[in-house]
Formats: structure tokens, sequence, C-alpha cells
């Protein structure tokens, strides 16, 4: 016989003699045991992690759903300005589109200021109900688009690089007479009246070009 | 007679795992011999293949979610188990070769036979024993395999599984196991031839 098969018999010999040994019964009275214990302690945290974050679940879907609530309706008020100005009429558009400031908000606040105060003023967005707000908006369209208006006219020292961070426009009255220093054609007749303006007023509180409304 | 045992491993440790004791006192019946066994001849020590088989069970009730069918049996996932908790052990305790040197609680595992004469029953006996130191004193990657697939029977590619290697690498292993159990072997079979000799010529004078 060689050595391989007396191995292999030797192997054979080890696992059939171990083959009817077992754990002691104690360790399987230890294994049962552990697990009631654990079966005893487990379901309850569970449950109230799962309450916890049902709970936690349940306030956030509230929050969202007020933020998104609220957010629409203050939305809906800031954008009553925005809706007037895009029914203006497409001459009343500056030409100086490539140097216009980055937020045009900025134009549109001074644009239907009626008052002739030249100085700029900042209004703050009015809670108001939307469709209260809807009839207003429309008057203000219809006065704007009624309005003839002249393209803007540079101002000498105007540059292009100041506009980049925006501006606004101021509506002003000016003599009549001021047309003349554009090289606008002025009616002798109504030469003592006084004409609206809108005058571009960059961040450095310097006019950058005008345009005259009738 | 109980339907429950006609549900496989993995039925069990899903029932197990819901709640249910009578499973896992199934389960437990059907694999704990092989898992003690393995324990047993891969440390030598009753104390730790107790303990092993204990944490075996005791890792499936607490993390037998983490078991995937798709992978491979339970049984081979119990193995793995068990054997990182062996080599944990032995790791702590240094009894990675305890070859002559048995503990209070190294008991040898070599019973008499009746249907032997006592003279091939004690022969059987030694060689059985000698074989086990043998393999204990093999260093961990080799002893494993021969466990494995000489003493317990599992396949190669089940072996594979639950040591996270090839196939060919556990047949390399296999085979370098078996050079050095013949290796520390030789003497002793020597030894046998030798005796063997002297009591035929024993009889031969008497």
């Amino acid at each position: 016989m060689n050595d391989e098969e007396m191995l292999t018999r030797g192997l054979r010999s080890l696992a059939a003699e171990m083959e009817s040994v077992e754990a002691p019964e104690a360790v399987e009275a230890k294994v049962l045991e552990a697990f009631r214990a654990q079966r005893k302690v487990v379901p309850m945290p569970r449950r109230q992690s799962n309450a916890r974050y049902w709970l936690v679940a349940v306030a956030a879907m509230l929050l969202i759903a007020i933020t998104v609530v609220v957010f629409r309706w203050h939305t809906g008020t800031v954008d009553t300005p925005q809706q007037a100005k895009q029914q203006t009429s497409p001459e009343s558009t500056p030409k100086l589109d490539e140097q216009q400031p980055s937020s045009p908000q900025q134009f549109v606040a001074g644009a239907n200021d009626e008052t002739t105060n030249p100085l700029p003023q900042r209004r703050k967005p009015r809670r108001i109900h939307a469709p209260a707000s809807r009839p207003e908006v429309a008057q203000v369209a219809n006065h704007v688009t009624n309005e003839i208006a002249t393209d803007f006219i540079p101002i000498g020292y105007m540059s292009a690089a100041n506009l980049q961070d925006g501006g606004q426009i101021v509506r002003v009255q000016l003599p009549r007479a001021a047309l003349a220093n554009f090289g606008l054609p002025v009616n002798m007749d109504r030469y003592n009246e006084k004409v609206k303006a809108d005058v571009l007023l960059g961040v450095d509180g310097r006019a950058h070009a005008i345009r005259f409304v009738q | 007679m109980n339907l429950k045992n006609d549900l496989s491993d993995s039925e069990l440790l899903r029932l197990m795992l819901a709640g249910d004791e009578e499973a896992l006192a199934l389960l437990y019946r059907r694999r704990q011999g092989g898992i003690y066994r393995f324990a047993l001849q891969m440390s030598g020590s009753k104390t730790i293949a107790e303990d092993v088989t204990q944490d075996v069970f005791l890792f499936l009730m607490r993390e037998g979610h983490v078991f995937d069918p798709a992978r491979g049996s339970l049984s081979a996932f119990l193995f793995g188990v068990a054997r990182n908790h062996v080599l944990r052990r032995l790791r702590v305790e240094h009894l990675l070769a305890p070859l002559g040197d048995e503990s209070d609680d190294d008991v040898p595992l070599v019973h008499a036979s009746s249907e032997l004469c006592p003279l091939e029953d004690l022969t059987r006996a030694e060689t059985i024993e000698s074989v086990r130191k043998a393999v204990l004193s093999l260093p961990s990657k080799y002893r494993e395999v021969v466990v494995l697939c000489e003493l317990q029977d599992v396949s190669y590619g089940e072996t594979a599984e639950i040591l996270g290697c090839a196939i060919g690498t556990v047949r390399s292993r296999l085979h370098r196991a078996r050079a050095l159990l013949l290796a520390k072997l030789r003497p002793a079979v020597e030894v046998e031839e030798t005796g063997s000799a002297t009591v035929k010529s024993a009889r031969c004078f008497a």
C-alpha cells in the first residue's frame, strides 16, 4: 500500500470516527434562550423608530407644501409689474439691449412711475391678492401702451461698461426746449409746455440715456 | 410529523428571522453537527468548538438577513462564519500548532470499535490519532481545505465559496496539504510497518 492510499484511508477513518460527534445540548439551549431574549427585546424599538420616521416624513411634507404655497403666492404678487412690462410695445424697448443690466426688474420699477419726482423710488412688493391686482395691471398696461416714446438717446458721457451692473428708468418732466438739445424738432406753439421723458440712470446715479414720451 | 422538516435552509432562515423559534431549532439541529466538527477539527479544542457553534448561530439570528441565496448555500455561509470565528479564536489563544501539547479539553476522538480485534483496533486508533494530530499541525490555510474537503466532504466549489478563493487555489492547497501530511506521517507509517513486522516475527517464534 503506498503512502497516498494510507493517507486517504487515515483521513476517511478520521472523518468516519467524527461523523457522530455533535455539539452538546447545552449549546442548543443557550442559542434558543438567546433567541427568545432577542425576540422579546427587538420589536419594541422597531415600532418606535417606525413611528418616528413617519412623523418626520409627514412634518417634512407639510413643510414642503406650505413653502410651495407661500412661494407661489409671493411670486404672483411680484410678477405683476413684469406682466405689465411684457404688454408694452416693442418700440419702448431701449436700443441698448446689450448694455442692459442683468436685472430687468430694476428698469421696470421706474418705468411705470407716474410721479414727477426724479429721485429713484423702490417700492416693496405689496401683499395683495392676485385677482384684485389684475384690473390694476391691465389699467397700467393700457396706459403704457397709449404712450408714444422715442428711442433711447445716449447722453454724451455714457459708456457701455457703466450699465453692466444695472440701472433704473426715472420718469421726469423737462422743458420742451430740451428736445432741441437732442436734435428733435420743437413745436414752437407749445414751447412753454413741458414734455415727459424717461431718463436711464446708471448705478453711479448719472443719466446715461433719455427718451421722450408723449 | 412536522411539515417544517421539509423546508429548505433558506426558508427556515426566513421563518427564523420572522421570529419562528421552531425554525431556528430545526435549522440548528440540521447544521450544528457540521459546524461543530469543523470547529473541533480546526482547533482541536472542544471549548472553542462549542463557543464557535454558539457564536455562529447567534450571528445568524442577528445578521441572518445578510445571507444571499444567490451567492451560495446556507451551509457554505455558516461554514464561512465558523471559519472566521475559529481563526479569530486561534489567533487570540495562540493555538495554531497544538501538536504534542494537548490541553485539558483536548480529548482524543478515537473510540474503540467492537467489530475489530483489540490489536487492529489499537492500530486503527493510533492511525486516526496520528492523522488528527498531523491535520492540526498544518498551517491554517492548508488545514481548512483538508478539514472541509477530506473530513467534511464539502465539494471543491463550496470550499472555494467558503474560503473566498478560486477552485484552482483549493485544489493546489489540498495537494500541498496532502504532501505535508504525508511528510508528517511518514515516520509513523514506518514505525507502524516495523511494529507489525516485529509482531509477525514474534508469532513465528511463538
